[in-house]
């Protein structure tokens, strides 16, 4: 009995030791309150590791970064740790920059700081949505697009320059799209505004507006394989031919396109919306100077820009980025010109009123 | 059996005779240990007490604070508090729930889902729970039910896209279907209840195979054997001996499977169709897309958390006392 | 039993295990893959996903961290949950009801709300995000099914035993450390494998109380966003492989064990 009770000591001390030593680094890193730290919450391979190193090498400033796979999430968390982040920067899609912002999240950026703003394409960086109560919140990085996708052996691009090939039923029980998104671009495709701005002080017309793309979409939904949530979700679909046709972003799309997958993607020409991808500093974060120092390395070079488009699939910010770029990840990451014209940027102004109407609208597409 | 009396035979060199060899021995006999014992366990009450503060201060501080904590949430009117107001008092999160079908529906359907799940599951893994209790051999049981708990190391959402890749239009079945020529165009399982219900007991029968191991593999043997001497067909015997005697295990396996079901979030969402919302999904929604839904979450969570609990409890509550009439 | 129900039940538990293992054979063979993405068809082979686990001393460490919390949360989930089976099983008291309600309460509560909720309470503890906050979210969410595994496995300890002991002159504890604690081992091992499991496949809680350090599961869904690879997938084939193992050897010692007594 003794000799098998030592038995199992020795098992369970062993696996524990085992693990003990692996989690070692993990467990004995440094604070976030250090002052030679810069605690960052972004995507995987958002921040290079090139970079990364070399940073950490120059200044002497550990860059910790913490994986965040979800904008919810992320605003969940922060919040819940509201106000004394451990986060001194974070990645915020441009169009919930007022969530973060009422919230008392984010800090103003001020872009006198960085000296290497310049790098940012004035597109991104002096756009509209970019300024709010007159102050800049954060650096774009990456610039996103709500597209449709194509199987190019299946679909042909004469067909897929209008949203209405997506209820078609040709291609019935062979399309997915996520519902949020499509129903702001259902309402730019219908000839309104998606972003819901100019109904602010009409809200019975804004009511209309959703009903009726609610109906449409209703009315279609046997047209629709899947409604899906996740970049990884579509490529597989596309992948396993579940799908053949796609409302998507570029990202997830784009990297299937650098992997050779026969899938194409374009801004059809009823037009459609773009995000970007900001770095943000966090109200009353640990280590502001270094989000500073951060950030300002990061613009101060074009390859890092390229570097995160390969990473990602999203189009970068930086100008001359492209030149890193090969031809086929420059084809995967852009659009013609015609294409850009329809483009335009989410904006928040009128989120309260737009997301009271579209979520009931949501769970009621799912249920009917 | 035999391995108890040993346990037992224990305690008697240990108890009984005392005389320093054993560890428990020498406690026992110690005066400080008799000393403490004697204060503590003096009473039947305060045995009681002792054994019960614990448990008591574990489920209240860590079991129920949180909930509490979210339950509190569910009657602000904004949460996470913006700084400079005070949130207020409301019963709105919770009223929303019921002015509104889209909501009850799938709170519906959940509840539907997750009974028809707790019985399939019951029904698919109670034959591999019997073999491997009864017809494996004792010293080799450990091990096969090592093999049947492998798979769960991996986590859920790797083994959600191994399943997309194996049911997909051009994943393995249909590639060997189309191989062996008895497919022309690819079957769609994917994102129906069909693929659905194969990630989903995939999710489920572990929980439920443990339970119903444990309590079929103490039923003796000499039991079958005395039915089967009395004339007793298979049939009748799996009714009268077997099933009656692993109604604990029967009881414990539902209610975990039913429990755990009920909050399935993400192999519903990547397996599922257009039709087949679930409420957590419901629930993480208000979570996910505005910080100030909180505690409309917190509400629907609750009422949620409320449901299970009542039918997990009336279930239980049948079964133990269907249990007693079957034991008479 | 007839020999025609004993092949029948043979049959369906093989058919099982298949049912178990096709996937996981499609999951080790896509790490195999040379493509950013799982799937059929597969062009070309590679080793490099399977090779690259080993040289990134990141993946190593998220699994030994994984690994150490998952050994902690599971201790402490044993410890206490035994704890709260052995004073709810047997006694009858006003209230039971109630205190068994409670004890389930974390196994039923979605795992976005537990998450948030727990990470709410940590706040309001001072408990900082991290190891610590992890494994004792995890331990939470696991005492629930410790406790229902542990107390369906007690109410078939003959009183008698317990008696004898008492007879023979154990008290409470000894009585509990010689009878109960050995009679439970097999419902103890179950649940401790259990609560392994649910420890290390965790992501919702341990994405909120954790911090800097991801755990497999956190570190596994920020991969995904850039799609599923066959690196995820040769990860997830290196952890089965290596927690296969270590069940394996745990099973050989428990049948050394038992054997010996």
């Amino acid at each position: 009995m003794s000799k098998i009770t030592t038995n199992r000591r020795r098992f369970i001390k062993g696996a524990a030791a085992g693990a003990a030593v692996l989690a070692a680094p993990a467990v004995w890193r440094s604070s976030a309150r250090a002052s030679d730290v810069v605690n960052v919450w972004t995507y995987a391979n958002f921040i290079p590791d090139d970079f990364k190193a070399e940073f950490e090498k120059e200044t002497g400033i550990e860059v910790r970064i913490r994986l965040v796979d979800d904008q919810g999430k992320q605003f969940n968390l922060l919040a819940a740790e509201a106000p004394n982040p451990t986060a001194d920067v974070v990645t915020v899609a441009g169009h919930r920059f007022l969530q973060f912002i009422d919230s008392e999240l984010l800090a103003p950026m001020d872009t006198g700081r960085l000296k290497n703003w310049g790098t940012i394409n004035p597109v991104y960086s002096e756009s509209d949505w970019a300024t709010i109560n007159g102050n800049k919140w954060g650096a774009p990085i990456l610039s996103g697009a709500e597209i449709m996708a194509y199987n190019s052996e299946e679909v042909t691009p004469e067909e897929a320059r209008s949203w209405d090939i997506m209820f078609d039923d040709k291609y019935a029980g062979r399309t997915a799209y996520i519902i949020q998104d499509m129903m702001s671009v259902m309402i730019l495709a219908k000839g309104y505004d998606g972003n819901m701005i100019e109904y602010m002080d009409n809200p019975a017309q804004a009511a209309a507006i959703v009903e009726e793309v609610r109906d449409f979409l209703i009315s279609h939904k046997d047209k629709v394989r899947k409604f899906y949530d996740s970049g990884a979700e579509i490529q597989q679909m596309f992948i396993n031919q579940d799908v053949v046709l796609a409302h998507a972003w570029n990202g997830p799309i784009s990297k299937l396109i650098m992997d050779g997958f026969p899938v194409r993607m374009t801004i059809p020409k009823e037009g459609s919306y773009g995000f970007v991808y900001t770095l943000n500093v966090a109200n009353n974060g640990p280590n502001s100077d270094n989000a500073y120092k951060l950030l300002d390395a990061l613009l101060a070079s074009s390859q890092v820009g390229a570097e995160m488009t390969k990473a990602s699939g999203f189009i970068s910010t930086f100008k001359g980025a492209d030149a890193h770029l090969s031809e086929l990840e420059k084809k995967a990451a852009s659009f013609t010109e015609e294409e850009l014209e329809g483009l335009r940027f989410f904006r928040a102004e009128a989120n309260k009123m737009k997301y009271e109407l579209l979520d009931p609208a949501v769970e009621q597409i799912k249920a009917a | 059996m035999a391995q108890s009396d040993s346990k037992l035979a224990g305690v008697e060199r240990a108890g009984a005779s005392g005389n320093g060899r054993s560890f428990w021995g020498r406690l026992l006999t110690s005066d400080l240990y008799q000393a403490v014992s004697a204060v503590l366990f003096k009473t039947q009450r305060r045995r009681f007490w002792l054994l019960a503060s614990f448990p008591l201060f574990w489920v209240v501080f860590a079991h129920l604070g949180p909930i509490l904590r979210m339950f509190w949430i569910s009657f602000l009117d904004s949460y996470p508090p913006t700084a400079g107001t005070v949130p207020q008092l409301t019963l709105a999160n919770w009223g929303k729930f019921f002015e509104d079908a889209i909501f009850v529906m799938p709170y519906f359907r959940t509840l539907g889902f997750a009974f028809v799940l707790t019985l399939s599951t019951l029904i698919l893994t109670y034959p591999v729970a019997y073999f491997l209790a009864k017809h494996v051999r004792r010293n080799r049981q450990m091990l096969f039910l090592l093999i049947l708990l492998i798979p769960f190391w991996v986590g859920e959402i790797v083994r959600t896209y191994a399943i997309m890749i194996l049911l997909g239009n051009n994943g393995a079945v249909n590639l060997i279907l189309k191989f062996l020529g008895l497919i022309d165009r690819p079957i769609p399982f994917m994102y129906t209840s069909f693929s659905l219900g194969i990630g989903i007991i995939y999710l489920t029968s572990l929980y439920m195979l443990l339970p119903l191991y444990s309590a079929l593999e103490k039923i003796p043997n000499t039991y079958l054997e005395a039915a089967a001497d009395l004339g007793a067909g298979s049939w009748t015997r799996f009714w009268r001996v077997t099933l009656p005697l692993s109604k604990e295990g029967i009881a414990s396996g539902c209610t975990l499977v039913f429990l755990i079901s009920t909050g399935y979030y993400a192999t519903p969402v990547l397996l599922g169709g257009p039709s087949t919302t679930v409420f957590a999904e419901t629930i993480a929604g208000f979570f996910h897309v505005a910080g100030d839904q909180w505690p409309v979450g917190a509400a629907f969570a609750s009422i949620m958390l409320i449901t299970t609990l009542t039918a997990a409890a009336i279930f239980l509550k049948i079964m133990g006392r269907s249990g007693k009439g079957m034991m008479e | 039993m007839t020999r025609h129900t004993r092949i029948l039940m043979s049959v369906i538990y093989w058919a099982f295990i298949v049912y178990l293992f096709v996937p996981l054979v499609l999951m080790v063979m896509m790490g195999f893959k040379d493509s950013k993405f799982i799937g059929f068809p597969i062009r070309g082979w590679t080793l490099e996903w399977y090779t690259g686990i080993f040289q990134d001393a990141e993946i190593l460490g998220v699994f030994g961290y994984s690994m150490a919390i998952a050994i902690a949360s599971t201790v402490l989930s044993l410890s206490i949950g035994t704890w709260v089976a052995c004073f709810l099983g047997p006694h009858k008291f006003r209230g039971k009801l109630i205190v068994f309600a409670l004890t389930c309460l974390p196994a039923v509560v979605p795992g976005i709300i537990s998450a948030i909720s727990l990470r709410i309470f940590a706040r309001g503890l001072e408990i900082e995000p991290g190891m610590l906050a992890i494994i004792l979210g995890h331990t939470v969410h696991n005492v629930p099914f410790v406790a229902l595994v542990v107390m369906a496995r007690l109410s078939t300890l003959p009183p008698s035993h317990i008696e004898a002991a008492r007879d023979l002159g154990a008290d409470a504890i000894v009585a509990f450390f010689r009878v109960t604690l050995p009679y439970l081992v097999p419902a103890l091992v179950g649940a401790g494998v259990f609560c392994m499991l649910l420890s290390f496949d965790d992501f919702v809680r341990s994405f909120f109380l954790g911090s800097y350090e991801p755990t497999l599961p956190v570190l596994i869904f920020a991969m995904l966003r850039s799609g599923m690879s066959p690196e995820i997938n040769a990860i997830s084939a290196v952890v089965l492989v290596l927690t296969a193992i270590l069940g394996l050897w745990a099973e050989r010692s428990m049948r050394r064990l038992n054997k010996g007594s």
